[in-house]
């Protein structure tokens, strides 16, 4: 399939007036200003299909705004080439952004004290949609997202989770090629994170949207996508399938016992202590041991006696902070 | 234009959402009218000053308040949150200039306010007795260059707001840049004291400068204070500053854009 994003060696450095404390250093910093250089991005390179949901993932300050605001021709990178539906996003800002659409979850597109609905009338306008084009949108979105209630009331009464449904819908009026959901879900509670998962599905599929999305969620990334890439400290560090990752992780299982009675200094080789309280301790396989369930419960029965236990795999947030950690980020 | 036509009917509901702030509007221009009235008629003894009458004075005063919103150089609140707040990314990811859409949310704010405002204090001004009320246009010639004039007053006022915009968008601080720029433009354009009052050697100097344009000047076209074929010229002068001051905002807006870096998020 034909790349829609390309992204080349695009690196980002910003200049930032270095700020020193002190009563003295501050006075002299006035006069004299320090600037450091700080690499938000550095060669990064990559490319996504059309029609593909991809999750772009890494811990705070690693630089996925940094590239959002790249692709979506607000900033402009200090270096490297991007050809985006055949556009270079800063260069050709105003036709490219015909193109696209964005969500960033932590600000507002539409405007606060008039009813949604006049928003996207404005936006209609800006974007020059065809009237019966619009109706047609308006009447897919309104359905897949449960607007019709909504739809009528400003934009200052509406809870989190409408308001980022009304982005989402704002931000497709226009039918882009591209999304950029700027974490999405931030804030959400756990129905409407459901529901803004479920729509961006059904759009991916209705409308063969590309969708890019950044998450610190990664029960967003296991139900959308299975495309990831991570970057940290300003690098690409993967870019490959999320169940890679989870399979390299996934060998570690944590299992919790009960045992009948208290035990002084509960430890069974290979495994590490998590937690215990009174009789209830929880462990885990050191990563080098690979588990068996049979192998576990002849080694703990001779050693204890048990009531109960019960294994799980660890949880995806605790790959991700394996991975983070790994990777010393 | 479309996209600027929308921009604008949006301004415009969002003006008819707040009906207190258009009657306290209305009230405080009230009391400044009258205020302003008492003030320069105790000054104005002797009846005429420059040859400006104090029932030309009294006009003078009821137009400034009646088309204050259009005249007042101010940013619209959304404006400087939005540029402090980074919000203003997403008016980077529209398929239109972003001073083209700054000057329309302006100009859209102002004409609406002014609409919701002026008919109220000129029909009361013009039923007030002559000495203290608003009169009737000297001629029809002049009430039309009147709104000609007040047009592309307004433009220049939206202008000169945009270069208020830019130092909100250069230094990402709504304050001082703002009240230095509303400040310097009002003392210079006539809003505080009419120009007609100034001493000779100050009206020299602000007939140099563009803020007498913005509302001095329809308002003297409209009392007859200045001549039809003057008036004809002044507006060419005005247009001229118009688009310099356009000019040069677009630019500065544009090189600032250029470096902008949205933050947060």
């Amino acid at each position: 399939m034909a790349s829609i994003i390309d992204f080349q060696d695009i690196c980002k450095t910003f200049k930032v007036p270095e700020r020193q404390t002190g009563k003295w250093k501050m006075l002299s910093n006035f006069f004299n200003r320090k600037h450091k250089l700080v690499h938000a991005l550095q060669n990064v390179s990559f490319s996504i299909n059309e029609g593909d949901i991809v999750g772009y993932i890494g811990p705070n300050g690693a630089g996925k705004s940094t590239t959002i605001k790249i692709m979506s021709g607000i900033l402009t990178p200090s270096s490297g080439n991007c050809q985006i539906c055949g556009f270079v996003p800063w260069k050709e800002r105003q036709e490219y952004v015909k193109n696209i659409g964005v969500v960033f979850g932590q600000k507002s597109q539409l405007w606060w004290d008039v009813p949604v609905i006049d928003s996207f009338e404005l936006l209609k306008d800006i974007y020059k949609i065809p009237n019966e084009e619009y109706a047609e949108t308006l009447k897919v979105l309104n359905k897949a997202l449960n607007l019709d209630e909504i739809i009528s009331r400003p934009l200052r009464q509406l809870s989190l989770g409408q308001k980022m449904k009304c982005e989402l819908a704002g931000s497709l009026l226009h039918r882009p090629k591209i999304l950029f959901l700027d974490e999405p879900t931030i804030g959400l509670d756990a129905i409407t994170k459901l529901a803004v998962r479920d729509f961006i599905k059904y759009i991916n599929k209705k409308w063969k949207t590309t969708i890019i999305l950044t998450t610190h969620d990664m029960s967003d990334i296991d139900a959308l996508t299975n495309k990831i890439i991570l970057i940290g400290k300003g690098q690409i560090l993967y870019n490959g399938t999320f169940d890679n990752i989870k399979e390299k992780y996934s060998n570690q299982k944590i299992i919790q016992v009960e045992l009948s009675k208290e035990y002084e200094d509960f430890n069974l080789d290979g495994y590490e202590v998590i937690s215990v309280n009174k009789n209830f301790v929880t462990i885990k396989n050191l990563p080098q041991k690979e588990f068996h369930t049979k192998e576990f419960i002849n080694q703990i029965t001779k050693k204890y006696d048990i009531v109960d236990f019960q294994i799980s795999s660890i949880s995806i947030d605790e790959v991700l902070a394996k991975l983070y950690k790994d990777y010393e980020l | 234009m479309r996209s600027y036509l929308g921009i604008f009917k949006m301004q415009f509901k969002s003006e008819l959402q707040y009906r207190a702030k258009a009657w306290s509007g209305i009230a405080t221009q009230f009391f400044w009218g009258i205020l302003l009235i008492s003030l320069y008629t105790a000054f104005m003894a002797n009846d005429q000053v420059n040859g400006f009458s104090i029932s030309q004075m009294a006009s003078y005063i009821w137009l400034g308040q009646a088309f204050f919103v259009m005249r007042y150089i101010y940013l619209l609140p959304s404006t400087s949150e939005e540029i402090v707040s980074g919000n203003v990314g997403y008016k980077f990811v529209r398929p239109i200039n972003l001073y083209n859409q700054w000057f329309s949310e302006h100009l859209g704010q102002k004409v609406s306010a002014t609409l919701l405002r002026f008919p109220l204090i000129i029909i009361i001004s013009l039923l007030l007795p002559s000495t203290i009320g608003l009169s009737l246009p000297v001629s029809i010639t002049a009430f039309l260059l009147f709104i000609l004039s007040l047009i592309v007053g307004t433009l220049l006022s939206v202008a000169i707001s945009m270069l208020a915009v830019y130092l909100v968008f250069k230094t990402l601080s709504d304050r001082g840049a703002v009240t230095l720029v509303s400040t310097i433009s009002g003392l210079l354009g006539g809003t505080y004291i009419p120009i007609p009052l100034m001493p000779d050697f100050i009206q020299d100097i602000v007939n140099y400068l563009p803020f007498r344009y913005i509302s001095d000047l329809p308002i003297r076209i409209y009392i007859g204070n200045v001549g039809i074929s003057d008036a004809l010229v002044h507006i060419g002068i005005c247009i001229a500053w118009l688009v310099a001051i356009v000019i040069l905002g677009k630019i500065l807006i544009k090189a600032t854009a250029k470096k902008a870096v949205i933050q947060g998020g």
